[in-house]
C-alpha cells in the first residue's frame, strides 16, 4: 500500500468535504476560463470590426514639391514626377505584401493574403458638371470598403455601367437604369450606394479598364490601397519593403488604425486579466478555508499516521497528494463550467461574439487549478505537519 | 532496555504551573509486561507519552537501549517509531478509511516497505482476525478493532509496545480477551508498557508500578502466572 493509495481512500470516505474544496477551485478556474474565452471571443469580434476600417496602406505616386522662387519671393510650387503608377506595379505590390505578412505570420502556404485594389481618379463632367470620376476594380473595392452598400440597384458588372455615390446621385438626379454621357460613351447607372458621410458620397464609379479607355490612360493609376490588416500585421514594414523594392512610388502605413486595435484589444484584456486575478484570489482564499477546516477535522489522522511511523514531510506529501487530486478535478471541471458561463455571459458583453471551446485553456485551467489547489493547502499542510501527535490525542 | 531516570513534566508556568510529573525513575527489561496504575490525573499517561517519544519533558532522561530519547529531533523520533516502539491506544486510533489488513499495512507504508500484505494477513490471523481482513473499523466491534490496533503495533517488530488503556472502552470479558491477547503476545517474548486505572487489568502485568500526584507511590511485582 502506498500512500497516496491510502490519501485516495481517505478522499473516498469523505467525498462531501473534498466536493467543498473542489468547489472553490471550479470557482476560481470557472471564472478565468469563461473571461478568457469571453476575451478570446471578444478579440476576435473586435478584430473583425476593426477589419472594417479599410486599408492598412496607401500607395501613391512618388512625387517631389518644389518651391520656385526668386530670393525671398515665392512664385509658387512644382510637383516633380509622375501623377500616376504603372499599373504592372499592383502585382509587385501584391507579391511584396504576401510575402512580408507571410513571414510574419509563419504562413507557409500559396496564395494571396493581402487585398490590394488600384483606383484611377480623373475629374470629368456629367451633366455639364464636373464630378470626380473613379476607376476600380469592383472585388478588391468591396472587399476594403466594407462599409460601403449599395442602396439601389447593384453594383457594376459589365464596362458600360457606373455606380454613383449618394451625393453625386442626389445632384445630378441620377436613378438606377439612367444613361448617363462621359465624353462620348454612354454608361448606365448599375447602382446607388448608401450615404457614407465622406468623399465616397460625391463621387462616381467606373470600371478601372472603362475609365481607363475613356481618358486614354491605358495602364496607369493614381493610388493603391492595400489592406493587411491582421493581428498586429507588420504594415511598417509592408511600406518600407515597397518604398525600397518599387521605384516610383510611395507606399503610407495607415498607421493610426492598427495602432487604435492594439490599444483597444490590450485595454479589454487588462481589464478582463485583472477581473480574473481577483476572483483567483478570492476562490484561493476560499480553498485555503475549506482545506483548514478540513484538516482540522483530520488532526486525529494526522496523530494517528504519526504515531505509527509519518514524517512530517510524510503528512505534507499527502495533503499536497490530496490537493493535487482536488487541483486536476477542478481544473477539468472549471474549464466545463468556464466555457459554459462563457457562452451564456459572453454574448451579453460583446454582442454577437461566438463562444467556442478552447481546447488550449484545458491544460491552463488544469495548471492553475492545482496551482490554487496546492499553494491553498501550504499554510494548513505545514500547520498539519506542527501538529505534537499527543496534542492530537488530547484535543479529543 | 528502557530507563526513566528522573523524569519531570511540569505544565504551564509559574503560578500556573501544574507538576504531572516528578522525579519518577524506574527500569523494564526486555520481555517485561509492565503496568502503570493509578487514579485519573496520577500523570499515567503523560508518563506514557513521554517514554514513546510522544510528548516532551521538563526534566530528566528517558534512555532506550542505551540511546536518551527524549532530546531526540524530529527524524530521530520518526526513525523511534518506525521499528523500535509501538503504540495501543483507548480509543483504538483506526483510520477509518482503511480496512483492517489496510490499516495493519499503514506504518509499513510510512516506512516504504511494499508488499507486505501476507506478514500483516499473519498477524491479523495471531490476533484472530484473519476472517475480518477486508472489513472497515466501522464494521467491526471494539474488541475488534482493538485487535486491529494490536496487531498494527506489531507490525513493524517493535522492541516495547506502550498500551494507554487498552481495555477501558470495553466491557469485562473482551477486555479480559485483549488482556489474554497481551499476556500470550508477552510470552512469546514481546514486551509491553500499560497504562490502567483498572487493578484486575494490571494484575495481568508481571510488575505494577503505583503513581500519585505523578510520584510513584508503590511498586508490586506479580509472582507467576496466578491472575491468567
Amino acid at each position: 500500500m502506498r500512500l497516496f493509495q491510502v490519501v485516495l481512500k481517505d478522499i473516498m470516505r469523505r467525498k462531501k468535504r473534498v466536493l467543498y474544496a473542489t468547489v472553490g477551485v471550479i470557482i476560481g478556474t470557472m471564472t478565468v476560463i469563461s473571461i478568457l474565452t469571453i476575451a478570446n471571443a471578444g478579440q476576435a469580434k473586435i478584430y473583425s470590426q476593426l477589419e472594417k476600417y479599410g486599408a492598412n496602406l496607401n500607395i501613391v505616386p512618388a512625387t517631389k514639391s518644389l518651391t520656385t522662387g526668386l530670393g525671398d519671393l515665392t512664385l509658387g510650387t512644382l510637383t516633380i514626377g509622375e501623377n500616376y503608377i504603372s499599373e504592372d506595379k499592383v502585382s509587385e505590390i501584391q507579391r511584396i505584401a504576401d510575402y512580408e505578412i507571410k513571414n510574419y505570420l509563419d504562413i507557409k502556404e500559396e496564395g494571396t493574403v493581402a487585398t490590394i485594389a488600384p483606383k484611377l481618379f480623373l475629374t470629368g463632367e456629367v451633366k455639364g458638371i464636373p464630378v470626380m470620376l473613379v476607376g476600380i476594380e469592383p472585388v478588391p473595392e468591396m472587399a476594403i470598403r466594407t462599409w460601403w452598400e449599395v442602396k439601389d440597384g447593384k453594383i457594376f458588372n459589365g464596362a458600360d455601367q457606373v455606380l454613383s455615390g449618394s451625393m453625386a446621385a442626389e445632384l445630378l438626379e441620377l436613378k438606377v437604369g439612367d444613361t448617363i454621357i462621359i465624353k462620348d460613351r454612354n454608361l448606365t447607372i448599375s447602382g446607388i450606394l448608401a450615404d457614407t458621410g465622406s468623399n465616397d458620397d460625391y463621387q462616381i464609379y467606373l470600371p478601372l479598364a472603362a475609365l481607363q479607355g475613356i481618358y486614354d490612360k491605358q495602364g496607369l493609376i493614381s493610388s493603391i490601397d492595400v489592406r493587411a490588416l491582421c493581428n498586429g500585421c507588420p504594415v511598417e514594414i509592408i511600406a518600407d519593403s515597397i518604398n525600397l523594392e518599387i521605384p516610383g512610388v510611395r507606399a503610407v502605413a495607415v498607421k493610426q488604425v492598427a495602432d487604435t486595435e492594439m490599444g483597444m484589444v490590450e485595454k479589454v484584456n487588462g481589464f478582463m486579466l485583472a477581473l480574473a486575478g481577483v476572483t483567483l484570489l478570492v476562490g484561493g482564499f476560499g480553498v485555503v478555508n475549506t482545506l483548514m477546516t478540513s484538516i482540522n477535522e483530520r488532526i486525529k489522522d494526522i496523530g494517528i499516521m504519526r504515531a505509527v511511523g509519518a514524517s512530517r514531510k510524510q503528512i505534507t506529501i499527502a495533503l499536497v497528494y490530496e490537493a493535487v487530486i482536488i487541483g486536476i478535478d477542478g481544473g477539468v471541471l472549471g474549464y466545463g463550467a468556464g466555457t459554459l458561463l462563457a457562452y451564456f455571459a459572453g454574448p451579453l458583453i460583446f454582442e454577437g461574439a461566438s463562444i467556442s471551446f478552447v481546447p488550449v485553456y484545458l491544460p491552463v485551467s488544469l495548471g492553475l487549478a492545482i496551482f490554487i489547489a496546492v499553494l491553498a493547502t501550504l499554510y494548513p499542510a505545514l500547520h498539519a505537519g506542527k501538529i505534537r501527535v499527543a496534542d492530537s490525542f488530547r484535543s479529543l | 532496555m528502557l530507563e526513566i531516570k528522573g523524569v519531570k513534566k511540569i505544565y504551564g508556568r509559574d503560578t500556573a504551573a501544574v507538576t504531572a510529573l516528578n522525579d519518577i525513575s524506574f527500569e523494564v527489561k526486555q520481555g517485561d509486561f509492565v503496568a502503570i496504575m493509578g487514579p485519573s490525573g496520577s500523570g499515567k499517561s503523560t508518563l506514557l507519552n513521554i517514554i514513546g517519544g510522544l510528548d516532551v519533558l521538563t526534566g530528566g532522561e528517558v534512555i532506550f537501549n542505551g540511546e536518551r530519547i527524549d532530546n531526540l529531533d524530529e527524524d530521530g523520533l520518526v526513525k523511534f517509531r518506525r521499528g523500535r516502539i509501538s503504540y495501543v491506544f483507548q480509543q483504538y486510533h483506526l483510520l477509518q478509511s482503511l480496512t483492517a489488513l489496510e490499516n495493519v499495512l499503514l506504518p509499513l507504508t510510512f516506512r516504504g516497505a511494499l508488499g507486505q500484505e501476507k506478514k500483516a494477513l499473519e498477524l491479523l490471523k495471531r490476533v484472530g482476525l484473519g476472517k475480518r481482513a477486508a472489513h472497515k473499523p466501522s464494521q467491526l466491534s471494539g474488541g475488534e478493532q482493538q485487535r486491529v490496533a494490536i496487531a498494527r503495533a506489531l507490525v513493524n517488530d517493535p522492541l516495547l509496545t506502550l498500551a494507554d488503556e487498552p481495555t477501558g472502552n470495553m466491557d469485562q470479558k473482551t477486555g479480559k480477551e485483549i488482556l489474554d491477547l497481551f499476556r500470550e503476545l508477552n510470552r512469546e517474548g514481546h514486551s509491553f508498557i500499560m497504562v490502567t486505572h483498572n487493578r484486575e487489568a494490571a494484575d495481568r502485568a508481571g510488575e505494577i508500578i503505583f503513581l500519585e500526584d505523578g510520584r510513584i507511590v508503590d511498586r508490586i511485582k506479580n509472582r507467576g502466572e496466578i491472575n491468567d
